[in-house]
């Protein structure tokens, strides 16, 4: 139990430094929120009335308490672009991003962990270099180059999947697991490609060592030497990588929802950037890292409630 | 070198040469002003023998658009990585050599820099200072310093506990020397692995930056970019798009199995 204190008392210590951070790097902004609230067309009175009501006259310190605090109590405040409050706006393009990265995940590890053993157990032959020079192939596209290739072929070739747009899943799930597909194979078969090169150079470690040798020569088969033994202790470790990649589809939902204009998490970032829109800008990054950093710790902590061999604390 | 006559490393080594060749000699092999000539009685043309790759949608030639991609993309991925070895060299080492709350405090910074995606990090600071090409060099710099801190910081430490440097310390050695003769040396192999693995990253980063319009700007040719300008015409012409992907991918894919090949060789515990 003392691990998973831990685990906790240093996470709330992360999540301090992720809202320093976040502070610093927007406050390095040569923008002024009340100038872009109120329009350059505004009286110099009423600008700097509204400076002071906002507190950007206060020092940075006192600025960093008013912000966090809010945040910590709810009040994310209001988007300069969307003219709409911060929270439930957060909350719903969320939703809609948790269901292309975890579709993608999903896509990812269907196709990986196959692949990636089936590398492993025909060791540089040829299966292993085909297995091999694909995956490598794959994480050298860039994934918005996935994205175009796959609405010329799904798309505009076949038009089988819409390229563009987003259904909500509580209305539509059918069209919003459609309009989710070729977004989440876009992010997917790049993971896919890692997370095979992964599974692969894991599974040789296993392969390696003494207990298969002692399988083998107890005389079981080789598919239960490769199911039971093999597979069964690279799952952990594959599973932790794949949790780790959480972060990386974050960043590449970025790219990849202006693409398929999918008005997720990333779509949002990306507009808040562009439009400068600062409020906005410092909850949606803060929320990122803090998912991410909450996505690795529960990896971290179902890791060691999974393997019974790791007993922490 | 022998390890380099793998197909694989000959391969790698070939897309690197070709990249960096085309890089540094693209301007002047091609004819003054024909990769800006705009020729609007040619836009979209599809490959043909007056231009091998066609014209994009201003009717510039795609072949010389995407040589001259080819020296921004090399020089902005050398740059940021460059610039990320030169503050995560010092900082890995520093912390993983002395440890103790020095280590404590530089690493909590780097985990929750790390919480961060790396794409993320290098969009809001391209967004904040402003996109161009120096700051998009900033950038990707600041966002992959945490990942070869890190990594540098745990060789650094494993180094550090090696018999030799317990030696040299009780032959009197100081700090100062003790990192630049003995630490130094040792935890190059790993930032050279990690250098030329994050060029292929560093890429990728740039092409992405560019193709949501925070990275290099126009008239700048850039892959990402000319990536972006095709998305309109890919009905039409899907070669525009295909042409700068390409491009990206064989350059990614060289510096990928480059690296591979350079961690084999470099370092032996790696699988």
């Amino acid at each position: 139990m003392n691990y998973v204190l831990n685990r906790l008392l240093s996470m709330l210590l992360t999540l301090f430094l992720i809202s320093i951070i976040t502070f610093a790097v927007t406050n390095i902004l040569p923008g002024d929120v009340a100038l872009m609230i109120m329009g350059t067309q505004s009286n110099p009175e009423a600008l700097a009335g509204m400076r002071q009501s906002l507190g950007l006259n206060d020092p940075l310190i006192v600025q960093y308490g008013h912000w966090i605090s809010g945040m910590l109590t709810g009040h994310w405040g209001t988007s300069l672009v969307f003219k709409a409050a911060i929270g439930p706006l957060l909350l719903q393009k969320m939703t809609a991003s948790g269901l292309i990265v975890l579709m993608s995940m999903l896509i990812a590890l269907t196709g990986a962990v196959p692949l990636g053993v089936w590398a492993a157990i025909h060791r540089d032959r040829w299966q292993d270099t085909a297995s091999s020079s694909a995956a490598l192939f794959g994480v050298s596209l860039p994934d918005f180059f996935w994205g175009i290739v796959l609405i010329l072929l799904f798309a505009r070739t076949l038009g089988w999947l819409p390229s563009s747009g987003f259904v909500d899943p509580g209305t539509d799930l059918g069209g919003a697991i459609a309009h989710a597909f070729l977004p989440s194979l876009a992010l997917g078969l790049g993971l896919m490609a890692h997370l095979t090169r992964m599974t692969r150079s894991t599974m040789v470690g296993i392969m390696e060592q003494e207990f298969i040798r002692v399988a083998r020569a107890k005389g079981l088969r080789e598919r239960a030497i490769i199911w039971r033994y093999g597979l069964a202790n690279a799952i952990g470790p594959v599973m932790t990588i794949a949790g780790l990649q959480i972060g990386y589809l974050f960043g590449s939902i970025i790219v990849i929802e202006s693409l398929f204009n999918y008005t997720g998490m990333g779509w949002l970032t990306y507009q808040a950037l562009l439009n400068r829109d600062i409020p906005l800008i410092q909850a949606t990054i803060f929320v990122i890292a803090a998912v991410v950093m909450l996505t690795n710790l529960v990896v971290d902590l179902l890791y060691v409630l999974v393997d019974p061999r790791i007993r922490l604390g | 070198m022998r390890r380099f006559r793998t197909s694989k490393g000959m391969i790698g080594l070939i897309l690197v040469g070709l990249a960096i060749l085309i890089a540094i000699f693209a301007p002047m092999l091609i004819p003054a002003g024909l990769s800006t000539k705009m020729h609007m009685a040619e836009r979209l043309h599809p490959p043909s023998l007056k231009h091998i790759l066609g014209t994009d949608e201003l009717g510039r030639d795609l072949f010389y658009r995407v040589m001259l991609g080819a020296r921004t993309s090399l020089e902005i991925a050398v740059s940021a990585v460059g610039m990320s070895i030169l503050i995560g060299l010092p900082l890995g080492m520093i912390a993983g050599y002395f440890g103790g709350w020095l280590d404590n405090v530089l690493m909590r910074i780097v985990d929750a820099l790390l919480a961060f995606p790396a794409l993320l990090l290098a969009l809001t600071i391209s967004a904040v200072l402003g996109p161009n090409l120096r700051n998009t060099i900033i950038a990707i710099g600041v966002a992959f310093t945490p990942y070869l801190a890190r990594i540098i910081r745990g060789e650094a430490l494993r180094v550090a506990q090696l018999p030799f440097v317990e030696a040299a310390r009780a032959a009197g050695t100081n700090n100062l020397n003790m990192l630049i003769r003995h630490i130094l040396p040792n935890v190059m192999p790993a930032t050279i692995v990690q250098g030329t693995i994050s060029l292929a990253f560093a890429i990728l980063a740039e092409a992405g930056l560019s193709f949501l319009g925070l990275g290099t700007q126009p008239p700048q040719s850039s892959w990402g970019l000319m990536i972006q300008a095709s998305r309109n015409y890919l009905d039409i012409s899907a070669w525009t798009a295909l042409v700068p992907g390409t491009a990206v991918a064989l350059t990614v894919l060289g510096f990928n199995m480059f690296g591979d090949v350079l961690r084999d060789i470099l370092d032996p515990r790696a699988k």
